[in-house]
């Protein structure tokens, strides 16, 4: 029979400790970026009841954020053109990794890691030669570079994994800039976006463009259903007055594309921020901040609500929770918190 | 999905009654129809000049080049309606060109000789990068299209881009005669449902149109301190790239006194940005690569910023324009 002794030490030689999980971290099941009101930055984990299990503090505004899978470690992305993302220990702050992107890279924001949380992938512009591409990066290693490869096109904003965990699914918005000029866009007249379906080394699996006169539709933001429908929201770059939907969803096994007139360049104001599917893909739901709406796209139709600067939105069991930058997170049961923050574009669902 | 909804309805959010919404028919009649009447005017002129000569070196094609760009970048802030139809202000403005697809496109055509030159619907096909005023402005310009060796050809090609110019500057003024104006005046229609969304496509274009200035204008050969860009300065081979931006800035100014008459803040705000902009002396921003000299060039464009914090923080918000943390962010 082992002693107590030789059974730590059989665990240690093979790896068995404790490490720490979500729960060390207060059990969050989002993540959110925020700004204080007294003008600092934090990550701040949030809970389904619309509780804080943790609020970090960040060196600068923040994007969007990724949450490990198995870990309490999350990375946050500095907003685009920024050049860093920072990796912080969620059960006590510390910084564990700084990625800084290669020279002549900058992040645009957004992240997912593989299915087993050993690799990071990250979007990013190679800016001089206009080129969208996807950064690697070992969490095994503290978050060492180990690769890179083309996006499928320009202008690269969201990436998610497809629950196969085999498959990238990344929003190239189609929209060349350059942190010389800030957020300037360069190519409007000759923009084209696109969904990439990418494998874990690059392949190019399949590109998704839509129709011509989507050609200023730029998609922008990714939802992946548990049986991999992929819901993209866009942001509209050209006249107000073509009222175009933006707002889609795409199966790969039927290769069918599915567009949602009701979220509409005009309803919308040509802007939406956040998107979230159910986990059975039967509701949608997106954000715009700029025309303060909500819109849930579900079996019993179209729900729609008015909430003003909305836009982090995740999955909730089967309803939605939503933040703004009014510092609101509104909840399905446990009804409206309000913070002293002003939440920040994304509530990543851990 | 009923306890969301029913926490939503709770908390609907009213709009407050408006008071300060900007007079958008005084702002048709007397800021844009004039300038898209301007533009059109000076586009035919610039057309008929060049079907009488078409030399680059001919005194009058010059001045006539001027004027119409000019009148162009008077309304280069009004990007909304006629002008983004059939894409006529890309048509007409193919800037900025960070690779290079406007002398690619003539060369194309020069090489080719093409015969789409001829004919003013073909030529409406071909890439917007070798029409327009930037377009024009490279082949009246730069040395490696006025010494062609084609002289026939390159005429053409400068009547061909100056006829299209003038078409598209005539289409868009017919729009905004011919019906835009009017939805845009009796709003309660399928394009402007309210006066206050006529206000906000017109607060919004200011906007955009400062931007443009500060971030593009101006931001392409600031480049960055290690790596300024003085090559990237707008419309440098005719050296007009500093008069864009003091054109413009008098244009927005006209646009933001109407939208906000008497505000004092505003009328300074945009003194100081004009009057640094005309002390520059320095038309084509030569001198972002002289560390002294780029120091003024980065204080205007923080100064044209500032204009835009006043409208975004005082004037939008009693126009009805939430400046809020995510909807003004835009990512």
């Amino acid at each position: 029979m082992a002693t107590r002794r030789s059974f730590i030490a059989g665990m240690l030689a093979t790896g068995v400790v404790a490490k720490p999980t979500w729960a060390n971290a207060g059990s969050p099941d989002y993540l959110s970026a925020a700004r204080t009101s007294d003008g600092r930055f934090v990550l701040c984990g949030l809970r389904i009841d619309g509780s804080i299990a943790f609020q970090l503090p960040l060196p600068a505004r923040g994007h969007a954020a990724a949450a490990h899978p198995k870990y309490p470690e999350a990375v946050a992305f500095a907003r685009r053109p920024g050049t860093y993302a920072v990796v912080l220990d969620c059960t006590n702050g510390r910084l564990k990794a700084r990625l800084e992107a290669p020279t002549g890279r900058h992040f645009y924001g957004h992240g997912t890691y593989s299915k087993d949380g050993d690799l990071l992938f990250t979007s990013e512009n190679e800016f001089e030669a206009a080129r969208g591409r996807v950064g690697v990066w070992d969490v095994r290693k503290d978050y060492a570079r180990v690769g890179e490869f083309s996006s499928g096109g320009i202008g690269p904003h969201d990436v998610k994994l497809k629950p196969d965990g085999q498959t990238l699914v990344v929003a190239n918005g189609g929209i060349e800039t350059h942190p010389a000029t800030g957020r300037t866009k360069l190519n409007l007249p000759t923009m084209r976006s696109n969904l990439s379906f990418l494998q874990l080394d690059g392949a190019l699996i399949e590109r998704v463009e839509l129709g011509a006169q989507h050609q200023r539709n730029s998609i922008r933001h990714l939802a992946v259903s548990g049986e991999g429908v992929v819901a993209f929201a866009m942001q509209w770059q050209g006249d107000i007055g073509e009222n175009l939907p933006l707002l889609g969803t795409y199966r790969r096994d039927t290769g069918s594309t599915e567009l949602f007139e009701e979220a509409s360049v005009r309803k919308m104001q040509g802007y939406l921020g956040s998107i979230a599917i159910g986990a059975r893909a039967n509701q949608v739901a997106v954000t715009s901040p700029r025309s303060g709406v909500v819109q849930v796209f579900g079996p019993a139709g179209l729900l729609e609500a008015p909430l003003v600067d909305v836009c982090g939105i995740a999955i909730a069991g089967h309803d939605f929770i939503v933040t703004t930058g009014e510092g609101l997170v509104r909840t399905p049961a446990d009804g409206d918190i309000r913070y002293d923050l002003a939440w920040d574009n994304h509530l990543v669902a851990i | 999905m009923r306890s969301f909804l029913v926490a939503t309805l709770i908390a609907a959010w009213a709009v407050p009654a408006l008071s300060d919404e900007p007079d958008v028919a005084v702002i048709v009649e007397q800021h844009i129809l004039p300038r898209y009447e301007l533009l059109s005017m000076e586009a035919s002129e610039l057309s008929a000049t060049a079907a009488t000569d078409c030399a680059p070196d001919n005194a009058n094609l010059i001045t006539a080049y001027h004027e119409a760009f000019d009148a162009w970048v008077g309304v280069s802030h009004l990007r909304f309606g006629p002008s983004e139809q059939e894409d006529r202000a890309f048509a007409l403005a193919f800037w900025p060109d960070p690779r290079g697809s406007t002398p690619k496109a003539l060369n194309a055509l020069i090489r080719a000789e093409d015969p789409v030159v001829l004919n003013e619907e073909d030529f409406r096909a071909i890439s917007i990068a070798a029409r327009g005023f930037y377009a024009l402005e490279f082949l009246l310009f730069d040395p490696q299209f006025t010494k062609a060796e084609i002289a026939d050809y390159h005429c053409q090609l400068v009547r061909a881009v100056a006829t299209d110019i003038a078409h598209n500057a005539s289409a868009i003024l017919v729009g905004w005669k011919g019906g835009y104006g009017d939805l845009m005046v009796n709003t309660g229609n399928n394009t402007y449902r309210t006066s206050k969304e006529a206000a906000q496509q017109i607060f919004t274009a200011l906007m955009t149109g400062l931007e443009f200035t500060s971030q593009t204008r101006l931001g392409r050969p600031l480049g960055t301190f290690d790596r300024p860009r003085p090559n990237r300065a707008e419309a440098r081979r005719s050296e007009r790239s500093l008069r864009h931006v003091l054109l413009s800035l008098a244009a927005t100014r006209e646009l933001a006194d109407f939208i906000s008459p008497g505000n004092e803040d505003l009328a300074r705000a945009f003194g100081i940005a004009l009057q640094r902009a005309e002390s520059l002396d320095d038309p084509v921003f030569a001198n972002v690569i002289d560390p002294r000299e780029r120091f003024n060039i980065e204080v205007l464009q923080q100064n044209i910023d500032a204009i835009r914090a006043i409208l975004a923080e005082d004037v939008g918000p009693l126009i009805g324009i939430t400046a809020g943390f995510n909807s003004l962010d835009g990512d």
